[in-house]
């Protein structure tokens, strides 16, 4: 409201000026620059997820934002849809239908992309990885931010490739009380059937939220065929199911701010269940020194059980391995003048592995590390020049400097950054180490070109290369009593390639055009990564990605929004030959195209939408992202076409 | 036949020739006018002079003003490109890519009554006038150096100077 007098001001005083009858004071008042645009207010808008809050063109980093308008609007069925519509991101397949993310066409599940929801890390400590699919709660998010690169230096060993901040709406922007539910459904099969709760308080001087997610869902509805043949062909919406369950509350009073979530993820392939359980405490007391210098000390718990997994056939339970983590923090951020801000901090850690079913501790690692950045506003650049060094009682420690120069002049904006990332060995890499653990490590060097124009009008290109060392590489044979896993490190991986972005935001409609590519760089040696028909791409990746996501606004209260992803051939190691040896398909291109429409304040503050996903009924499987040798999985046969509806009603507390 | 459809697309994104957000010159213009009002100097002589150094898009904005009234003075707006050129202006509005000429106008106009505004921030501690600044939230402001006007026998009021940034 605020804002907007003062432009209403701006814009008076302009308009009506003459030399008599100015208001020296309305002078104060007037912008620098030409009147934002819809997309640039958008643009210009600070991230978090850059430590000096810069803007999304200025911020060391390549950057997504997905908001909540535009996830409404596409009907995003879960996370999977939101991050298929951003450059680089796809899903592929882990173990046991558990599917995790890939990035610039590498297999990214585990310490290479780090996800948070309002601060706390989806990333389980076992293995680092994130399980993805009918989990998070979309209808409930205000904001995603995403660092398409690594963030290392500033978020730690397990954001090595990328970085998801997701922000939620009840921890956010809402002061008032909202319930939501989708409702997903296949021809002969409900998807999912998910339902929400939020209220919060968002006061100047104390905030409160709270919110409530929980879903029952498949992982498909179609016939899935074993890689060996050694069962019959199974209907997996009888077999799997994939349901989400996440409380999540904070308290904020001045500085101090009190976070504690709980979530569980459950899911299953035709023989075993999976689940993931996770508790989160976190306390941060934010400290004013001066009006330059800023402390915030920080302590989190995190306490999971990942991974579980039982084999109901059996009488025992399979896996069940409880990891907690106890970290204390101080962060500290100095303004050194208006152009020169420092942000610096240390950290000491414990992680703690504990085997359920013998109740006896597997691993114990003590981490400590510290950080700084500086950052240097100049006319010509700003200067961005940080490091992280980690050190750990088992392994090496990993130093991992970062140099970035950015600047957005006028209409053009530009992006040369430099950094090195690292992904920490965590408790089971290191449990199950078999050539001595040691911390991966990554050079990546970006460049992004970016070009403004007309106000609504956004023209980003970026070019990136990734180069990986002591990649730390999963690996299993046999079954059963039979079964052994091990982690070991290779010597190189990477990918190069490059991401063009198109925005436009008019003001009855916006569209996104992207287009990535990435291909695996020459001298790759993970030999579970690769495949025989071409050395350009990896397992499961696709090496070209278009999407097109377009909202109109019909009317007001009435919007349609069509969303297209087009990929190129990938390749699984999906059948076996008359050897029965493991061999590798060839995965055709696929097309998804998925409309929906929303209709808002059909009464106040009821908004109902329904759409269809997938309406070609392409299908494309979902591969897994190595050669799992005997223990291989077929590619999830994906969803077939789903109808979705989604319904979500808000009231505001009045101010 | 990929290259020739990028260029064609880059060409006809080029097309669009509509400014996005830039720097809004109008704002700039108005600062300056509005500092030549709420200051006084110790004798113009018929016109008020403002001369624009250099190329910039201040000058088509500050044009608009040009004949207006400015304290019982008629203002005339010039731009000049050589400092042999610049003459005894009352005010001469120096644009950020002219930044470095600040030390020779400075000579040039040693000792007389001639504000020096530039554009660039920062410059008031080496002896501009005036200079503008844009804050953390867009907005414009101006820094002064005082000890420089008053040395030019500029006198400025104290409504112009409680809108300024800080003052040396």
């Amino acid at each position: 409201m605020r804002s907007m007098i003062s432009c209403s001001i701006a814009v008076l005083a302009l308009t009506c000026y003459s030399l008599q009858g100015q208001d020296l004071d309305s002078l104060m008042n007037l912008n620098a620059f030409t009147e934002e645009s819809d997309l640039q207010k958008m643009l210009n808008k600070n991230v978090s997820v850059s430590s000096q809050n810069l803007s999304t063109r200025e911020t060391p980093g390549i950057i997504s934002v997905v908001t909540a308008e535009e996830i409404q609007n596409s009907g995003a069925r879960d996370m999977i849809d939101v991050l298929r519509l951003v450059p680089g991101f796809d899903v592929s397949q882990d173990l046991q239908f558990v599917m995790g993310l890939s990035l610039r066409g590498n297999w990214a599940n585990e310490g290479k992309v780090l996800v948070l929801m309002d601060g706390q890390p989806f990333n389980e400590l076992l293995y680092q990885s994130v399980a993805v699919g009918n989990r998070f709660p979309v209808d409930a998010i205000e904001r995603i931010e995403i660092i398409r690169g690594p963030g290392s230096a500033q978020y730690g060993g397990s954001a090595e490739y990328g970085v998801i901040n997701i922000i939620t709406k009840a921890a956010s922007s809402l002061t008032g009380v909202g319930v939501y539910g989708t409702a997903g459904l296949h021809k002969n099969a409900t998807g999912r059937t998910n339902g929400g709760v939020m209220a919060a308080a968002n006061g100047k001087e104390v905030s409160w939220d709270f919110s409530l997610y929980k879903g029952k869902g498949i992982v498909s509805d179609q016939l899935y065929q074993d890689v060996f043949l050694s069962a019959d062909p199974v209907n997996l919406s009888k077999t799997t199911t994939a349901d989400p369950m996440n409380i999540n509350a904070g308290f904020r009073y001045h500085g101090l701010s009190i976070r504690g979530m709980y979530d569980r993820f459950k899911t299953s392939d035709p023989q075993s269940n999976v689940s993931f359980e996770m508790y989160a405490l976190d306390v941060q007391y934010k400290i004013k020194l001066s009006d330059r210098f800023r402390l915030t000390p920080r302590i989190q718990y995190l306490n999971q059980i990942p991974w579980y997994y039982d084999y109901p056939e059996t009488p025992e339970t399979d896996f069940e391995v409880r990891a907690v983590r106890q970290l204390g923090q101080v962060d500290g951020e100095y303004d050194i003048s208006r152009k020169v801000n420092l942000n610096f901090g240390a950290l000491y850690f414990t992680d703690k592995s504990t085997d359920l079913s013998v109740d006896e501790t597997l691993l114990s690692l003590n981490n400590v590390a510290i950080y700084a950045q500086a950052l240097l506003k100049h006319r010509l650049a700003n200067a961005t020049v940080g490091f992280r060094f980690e050190k750990n009682n088992k392994y090496d420690g990993a130093f991992v400097p970062r140099i970035a120069l950015t600047k957005k002049i006028e209409n053009l904006h530009f992006k040369m950054l430099y950094s090195a990332s690292f992904r920490s060995p965590s408790l089971q890499n290191v449990q199950l180490d078999t050539t001595g653990a040691t911390p991966e490590r990554s050079n990546v060097f970006e460049f992004e070109l970016g070009y403004q124009f007309t106000p609504e009008m956004l023209l980003a290109l970026n070019a990136f290369h990734i180069s990986t060392r002591d990649v730390i590489i999963y690996g299993s044979e046999g079954e059963g009593d039979d079964f052994n896993e091990w982690y070991e490190s290779y010597d190189k991986s990477g990918s190069k390639g490059f991401e063009l972005v198109y925005s436009i935001r008019k003001k009855n409609w916006y569209s996104h055009l992207t287009y990535s590519f990435s291909q695996a760089i020459a001298d790759n040696a993970v030999d579970k990564y690769a495949i025989p028909q071409t050395s350009k791409q990896y397992v499961g990746m696709s090496a070209h990605k278009v999407t097109w996501n377009t909202n109109f606004y019909l009317t007001p209260k009435l919007s349609f929004n069509p969303t297209f992803i087009a990929a190129g051939k990938r390749y699984a190691y999906g059948a076996i030959d008359e050897n029965e040896e493991l061999v590798v398909t060839t995965l055709d291109p696929y097309f998804l195209a998925n409309v929906f429409f929303n209709y808002r304040d059909l009464l106040p503050g009821l908004t109902l939408g329904a759409g269809i996903y997938d309406i070609l009924n392409e299908r494309p499987g979902v591969p897994q992202a190595y050669n799992g040798g005997l223990g291989a999985y077929g590619a999830i046969p994906a969803r077939s076409r789903e109808y979705v509806v989604k319904l979500a009603y808000q009231i505001d507390f009045k101010k | 036949m990929k290259l020739k459809s990028g260029l064609l697309l880059v060409a006809t994104l080029c097309a669009f020739t509509v400014k996005a957000q830039t720097t809004n010159y109008q704002v700039y213009s108005l600062y300056v006018v509005n500092i030549a009002k709420y200051s006084s100097w110790p004798a113009v002589n018929g016109e008020f002079n403002i001369t624009v150094f250099g190329k910039s898009k201040v000058y088509d904005e500050l044009l608009k003003q040009k004949g207006k009234n400015v304290n019982g003075h008629i203002l005339n707006v010039k731009q000049v490109d050589n400092l042999n050129d610049i003459g005894q202006p009352e005010i001469i509005y120096l644009p950020d890519s002219k930044s470095s000429a600040l030390d020779d106008l400075l000579k040039l106009t040693e000792g007389k009554s001639v504000m020096i505004i530039s554009e660039r921030e920062g410059l008031h501690k080496r002896g501009a006038g005036f200079s503008f600044i844009v804050m953390e939230n867009g907005t414009l402001r101006c820094d002064m150096n005082s000890t420089e006007l008053e040395k030019r026998q500029i006198k400025i009021s104290k409504n112009l100077t409680a809108l300024t940034n800080s003052s040396i």
